[in-house]
């Protein structure tokens, strides 16, 4: 920690939302501090008053108020300024960027003029003067054309170029202390990777200080000297980066730690935290991980632990800190044969030349030219039995479309579809009871995934007299089954989805897929709503699931870690279209695609790798309506040989018995470029 | 944009055609009878004949509408039964009336409405905002001559200070005796006040509640600016699209508020096409509503897309 | 009065009711319903006397212990007709919103949830009613097919249909989306369960209060057209009705308007009053907003 003064102390913090009965303690009694220069990072899981802090620290609580504490700003007490000199210190010494810059812009003024309007109101410049620094600080976070930028309204950037306006709008002012709260949640892996980067270049280059909040370890190990830990509203541990990584003081941070999808053999179960959040309207007497805690006692259940000082300057709100080393790192390896399906069989599901085409109006008129994009185009892909396909991709690549096409939601325009061997119809109502049986799927969000004025017991009961599965005395046995096998138990029966956490209900999702006793499973994202914590347990069961039943996945996510940890196979998607597909370690071991290996370079990890080469992807996916010639990848990828790649298709190259990929380039080259 | 208008102008015109085409329907093919509905129940044969044969009722459907529309396009609305006279003058001279009326009455209430709404939502919870709320509340469920009597009776009968009642004539200057456009004015702009400012002061919760406008308050922005600057401009959106909408109670408010204060407006003269049973002059008349709701509406979707930068560029 | 808690709101608060049972308590609350009820059920029966009645002896007769509102110019009782005028006034006011949610749900069902040409063709349709202003629309409608009850209820359901017809298209949008929805789809469920199972029991609240406040907009429209003379015929005591021939009097006998507009003010207050009430109810259990 720097020997000089703290930019930012916050002390003793405890905020409250609502009043009496019934209200909330988001944050207890949370101090650390800030030194020039430093990035100090805050970790936490939903529910964990990460952001509460973020605001609080402007004195921006909305709903909710600071019931103790001081937030110290060089040396004033922020939660006691007037009004007046608040906003003399926001935007000026602190600013803050959040997370989706979609809503943090203001979309009826130009973006240059949200940027303008605060250097003049905190510098005293002229309308003019002002303009200028607006544009200039455009150009410092690298967007191009500044000046032409300037004058567009939010909706006519992407996500990522609004994030770096939000960025340089929080740079305006040239604060001593920026704060990020999930700058990058909500964008895609590479543009993430990009917005980081610039972050850290900015940092070094103005040594402003960053209050960095995410869920993400990963993102944090990347950005930050420093981290605390939050859990339930309390700062469970705190340290450098990599000692809070290596070595956690504290059974949360652990757990955390575990639950992250390693390139481990899937034969290895994830350790995940049994349980969820406290009630956090009610007192809490001992520590508020407790009931959680693999090594609790009954001190932990009677006393709170204080935050014990360990060497490094490391602290942990533990009664035993030094215990933690002892939990184990992985759960133990599950039973069962150990053989792990490599699709030779016969496939389940087979895809033959799968397009699928949007028309969108193309201009005000009635009779105006409309606007034909692929979605989807040409996909073939074969998923055997027993077998986890993952489509990987950024938002836009098509993977959605295509999970909806598998199931019948969407009708492709070319190509067809084979269950078994025969063809299928291409709209679920043209599908024989059979098939639609046998193809279930399970969605991204489980808070829209469940009809709220249904109750559990309806909802998996459903599958099984549509298919008639089974006798109607038997219905109620089977939900009971169905839950038990998910983890659920009895009592879950007369819920309604509102009294469900987001994991419950995504079990319920995958039990009710189950209910029909599938061939097949298509996993639309499932996890990407949920802590990791509640993630790590949901992928334990799917794969337990596809263990016990033989059942196929079409696993789609965007998640590369997940994907390594709980696919055989892997399909890379780019605008429609397959570039790469092979076994999982094959493809992401070089020589990969180009592609493939911009979205792994762009994955922040928290593993003991070598570095690997940092290659960044510029600009946004082409328009679907307008894709480049050539090769769809030419117009972004770091690797272009020239123009064959804008001319000529890429052939199909094939590096084993089922890994091929489309490039230009001769798999050899690749290895020599993608070499460490 | 400007494609946006002309496409916005021309589903005008497509609209003023269906509503051309209901009214009609409406008046000539509803089970009612157009002789009935001009003699009354008691009339005979012969009589209802006579009437059919005078306004070329006899003659087939298709034909009577385009003749119809032919002539009103080219400004012939008609001949009045109870006037014997041709329809559009009358209606010109009313139209103006009216017209006046309910300019003034947006004039005054869409600033107020604004202010009001506006003044609520930044006090939300405060006694101010519930006080208005619960006026609102009163207001907007009253009819317009139930508040109209009630200020008659406070202000013209107990506290005679206004006239009860305007007796302007058609084709006198409505502006030329100030003091008897107080009340209708009050009335109607009580009833648009209520609804108005509530919308206004809904959007603009949602706007104060969103991530842009604590954007601002974070770049140290005054309360002042932040408000003005940032939210009310996108809370007018919803609001002025729904002022549009609006348009077409002040129009129905019109009928009563007119025939109430014996304001020669095209309300009251619908009012009076109706117990006159004067069928020509009740068509043309609704016609020429539906078009001034229509343009009415076409304004606002105007000064909404002014307003909307997604809408502009 | 203002509605607490955003997404801060206590949990374990929002477990304990659920949403049935808040739109029951809502509905009970307010006694308002209560009341109309019993004013429906024995308002004639306590009527000091038959609404029709003329007494030569007791004509334009102040507000007295012998007639609480006073009497008309033909001696009839004000406090019985305005009991009287109940039943007509509110029975009329719920037939037509009646009439135009039966009219608009449907329609706002197919449009929202076929999309497309159905809801292209639909909404035309829709917006070529709502091009006229609501009380105009409903006046040439009556005013063609002759006065009478029948007739006012058809014209008023018509004006209702396309603003109805909108409101539930909106929200059958809204639910369409919802991934349960692609999950029924993705199953193979007919169209009549998804409409009927999926999606009208999430809509059913909001088909509610559109219905309340429907009823709220029709005793205006219904008051308004009577009182230009347009609606139910005169022997009937309705309260517009009876407005527009007092109104004559206004100087000498205010009674005759006072009551009545009272009586008009007290139920379509009252009926505005539930509906928030039922809307703010409805509003919160699924616990988002949009």
């Amino acid at each position: 920690m720097s020997a000089q003064a703290p930019v930012l102390t916050v002390d003793g913090l405890t905020v409250r939302y609502g009043r009496g009965e019934g209200s909330l303690r988001a944050v207890h009694d949370v101090s650390f501090a800030i030194g020039p220069g430093e990035a100090y990072g805050l970790i936490g899981e939903s529910g964990s008053g990460k952001s509460t802090i973020a605001f609080a620290v402007v004195n921006h609580i909305r709903g909710g108020r600071a019931e103790g504490g001081r937030i110290l700003l060089g040396d004033r007490d922020l939660l006691q300024l007037p009004r007046a000199e608040l906003e003399k210190v926001r935007g000026r010494q602190v600013a803050m960027v959040y997370q989706d810059p979609h809503s943090a812009l203001n979309p009826a003024i130009a973006v240059g003029e949200q940027i303008a309007e605060a250097i003049r109101q905190h510098q005293g410049a002229n309308r003019r003067e002002a303009a200028a620094r607006a544009v200039e600080l455009l150009g410092r976070v690298h967007l191009p054309e500044p000046g032409h930028i300037a004058r567009r309204y939010p909706h006519q950037l992407s996500g990522g170029q609004q994030q770096r306006v939000v960025i340089a709008m929080a740079l305006a002012c040239k604060p001593d202390l920026l704060i990020m709260d999930e700058p990058t949640t909500g964008l895609d892996v590479t543009t993430e990777a990009v917005i980081l980067d610039l972050i850290a270049e900015l940092r070094r280059s103005l040594g402003v200080a960053i209050l960095f909040i995410s869920h993400n370890l990963g993102v944090v190990a990347r950005v930050c000297d420093r981290v605390g830990v939050l859990y339930a509203g309390e700062l469970m541990e705190q340290g450098a980066t990599a000692d809070i990584l290596r070595r956690p003081r504290n059974p949360y941070t652990r757990g955390l730690l575990n639950a992250i999808p390693r390139r481990t053999d899937k034969r290895q179960r994830l350790v995940s935290l049994p349980g969820g959040l406290p009630d956090l309207s009610q007192a809490i007497t001992g520590c508020v991980f407790a009931p959680r805690c693999a090594l609790a006692r009954d001190r932990c259940r009677d006393e709170a632990p204080a935050l014990a000082r360990l060497e490094g300057g490391h602290l942990s709100r533990c009664h035993f800190p030094t215990e933690t080393e002892a939990l184990p790192v992985a759960a133990p390896q599950r039973a069962g044969d150990d053989a792990v399906p490599d699709g030779s069989g016969a496939p389940v599901l087979r895809l033959d030349g799968l397009r699928k085409t949007f028309t969108q109006s193309g201009g005000v008129w009635p009779f105006a030219q409309r606007r034909v994009s692929a979605a989807v185009d040409s996909v073939s892909l074969e998923i055997g039995a027993g077998e986890t396909l993952a489509i990987v991709g950024e938002s836009g690549s098509g993977k959605s479309t295509l999970a909806k096409c598998v199931v019948g939601l969407l009708a492709p325009s070319e190509g067809h579809v084979e269950l078994d061997g025969g063809r299928i119809g291409l709209t679920a109502q043209s599908r024989a009871r059979g098939v639609r049986r046998a193809l279930q799927i399970v969605f991204q969000n489980p808070e829209a995934s469940l009809n709220p004025s249904h109750r559990v017991e309806e909802i998996l009961a459903r599958p099984l007299r549509l298919y008639d599965l089974c006798a109607a005395a038997e219905i109620a046995p089977r939900v009971s089954e169905l839950l038990a096998a998910v983890k659920l138990g009895e009592r879950f029966i007369d819920r309604y989805p509102r009294q469900l956490s987001g994991g419950e209900k995504q079990r319920v999702c995958i039990a009710r897929a189950f209910a029909a006793s599938p061939r097949l499973v298509v996993c639309d994202e499932p996890t990407s709503a949920l802590d990791i914590s509640v993630q790590a347990a949901l992928l334990n069961e799917l794969i337990d699931l596809q263990r016990q039943h033989g059942t196929s996945y079409l696993f789609i996510s965007h998640d590369l870690g997940v994907v390594r940890y709980i696919s055989n196979r892997v399909a890379v998607m780019y605008l429609g279209r397959v570039v790469e597909t092979g076994p999982t370690e094959e493809v992401f071991a070089p020589p990969h695609h180009p592609y493939t290996e911009a979205l792994l370079s762009a994955l922040p990890t928290i593993e003991d790798e070598p570095e690997r080469a940092r290659i960044r992807l510029e600009g946004t996916m082409p328009d679907p309506a307008n894709p480049p010639r050539g090769c769809p990848f030419h117009t972004r990828c770091p690797r272009k040989l020239g123009a064959i790649c804008e001319t000529e298709a890429p052939p199909e190259q094939h590096l084993s018995a089922n890994h091929t990929l489309h490039c230009h380039i001769a798999p050899a080259d690749l290895a020599r470029m993608q070499a460490r | 944009m400007s494609a946006l208008i002309l496409r916005r102008v021309a589903l005008l015109g497509l609209i003023l055609l269906a509503v051309s085409l209901l009214t009609f329907a409406i008046v000539n093919v509803l089970p009612g009878n157009v002789a009935h509905a001009i003699l009354g129940e008691t009339a005979t044969a012969e009589e209802i004949r006579a009437v059919e044969q005078r306004l070329g009722l006899d003659r087939p459907l298709v034909e009577r509408y385009l003749g119809w529309v032919g002539a009103m396009l080219r400004g012939d609305f008609g001949t009045s039964l109870a006037f014997n006279q041709p329809v559009a003058p009358v209606l010109l001279a009313r139209l103006w009336n009216s017209a006046i009326l309910a300019a003034l009455v947006l004039a005054v209430a869409v600033p107020l409405s604004l202010a009001v709404g506006v003044a609520c939502a930044v006090f939300q919870g405060s006694l101010l905002d519930r006080a208005l709320s619960a006026f609102a509340v009163v207001a907007f469920a009253l009819p317009e001559f139930v508040i109209g009597l009630a200020l008659i009776l406070a202000f013209s009968i107990w506290w005679p200070i206004l006239p009860g009642s305007s007796l302007i004539g058609p084709g006198e200057n409505p502006l030329a005796q100030p003091e008897a456009l107080v009340l209708p004015i009050t009335v109607l702009v009580l009833h648009q006040l209520a609804h108005l400012s509530q919308i206004t002061r809904a959007s603009m919760i949602g706007v104060l509640d969103s991530n842009y406008v604590r954007t601002a308050e974070l770049k140290g922005l005054p309360r002042l600016t932040v408000i003005v600057r940032h939210a009310l401009r996108n809370a007018l959106l919803p609001t002025v699209a729904e002022v549009g909408m609006h348009f077409g109670y002040v129009l129905g408010g019109l009928v009563v508020v007119e025939t109430l204060f014996s304001y020669a407006g095209i309300g009251q003269l619908m009012v009076m096409s109706v117990s006159h049973r004067d069928v020509p002059t009740l068509q043309a008349t609704v016609l020429v509503v539906a078009a001034a709701y229509g343009v009415g509406n076409l304004l606002a979707d105007v000064v909404s897309m002014r307003l909307n930068p997604r809408l502009r560029s | 009065m203002p509605v607490a808690g955003n997404g801060a709101a206590p949990i374990a608060a929002r477990k304990a009711r659920s949403g049935w049972a808040r739109v029951v308590r809502s509905l009970l609350g307010g006694a308002f319903p209560v009341g109309v009820l019993l004013l429906l059920a024995f308002g004639p029966s306590v009527a000091p006397g038959a609404p029709t009645t003329f007494d030569p002896a007791n004509i334009l007769q102040e507000p007295s212990l012998a007639f609480l509102f006073g009497t008309d110019e033909f001696g009839r009782d004000v406090f019985s007709r305005v009991l009287w005028g109940a039943r007509p006034t509110l029975f009329l006011a719920l037939a037509c919103a009646g009439l135009g949610v039966l009219l608009g749900a449907p329609t706002g069902l197919a449009a929202g949830y076929f999309g497309g040409r159905i809801d292209e063709m639909l909404m035309r349709t829709m917006d070529v009613l709502m091009s006229f202003p609501a009380l105009i629309l409903a006046m040439l409608i009556v005013v063609m097919l002759g006065a009478s009850t029948i007739n006012v209820i058809l014209a008023i359901g018509v004006v209702f249909w396309p603003r109805s017809a909108r409101l539930i298209r909106s929200v059958t949008q809204d639910i369409a989306r919802r991934e349960f929805v692609d999950a029924a789809r993705a199953r193979g469920e007919p169209v009549v369960y998804i409409l009927g199972r999926e999606i009208l029991p999430n809509i059913i609240g909001i088909l509610i209060v559109d219905f309340t406040l429907r009823v709220a907009a029709a005793i205006l429209l219904t008051a308004s057209l009577s009182y230009l003379g347009i609606g139910v015929k005169p022997p009937t005591p309705a309260w517009g009705l009876m407005v527009k021939e007092g109104q004559q009097f206004l100087q000498i006998a205010p009674w005759l308007v006072i009551f009545p507009c009272l009586a008009i003010a007290v139920v379509s207050i009252g009926t505005v009053l539930t509906g928030d009430r039922l809307r703010r109810a409805i509003a919160i259990p699924d616990g988002r907003g949009r």
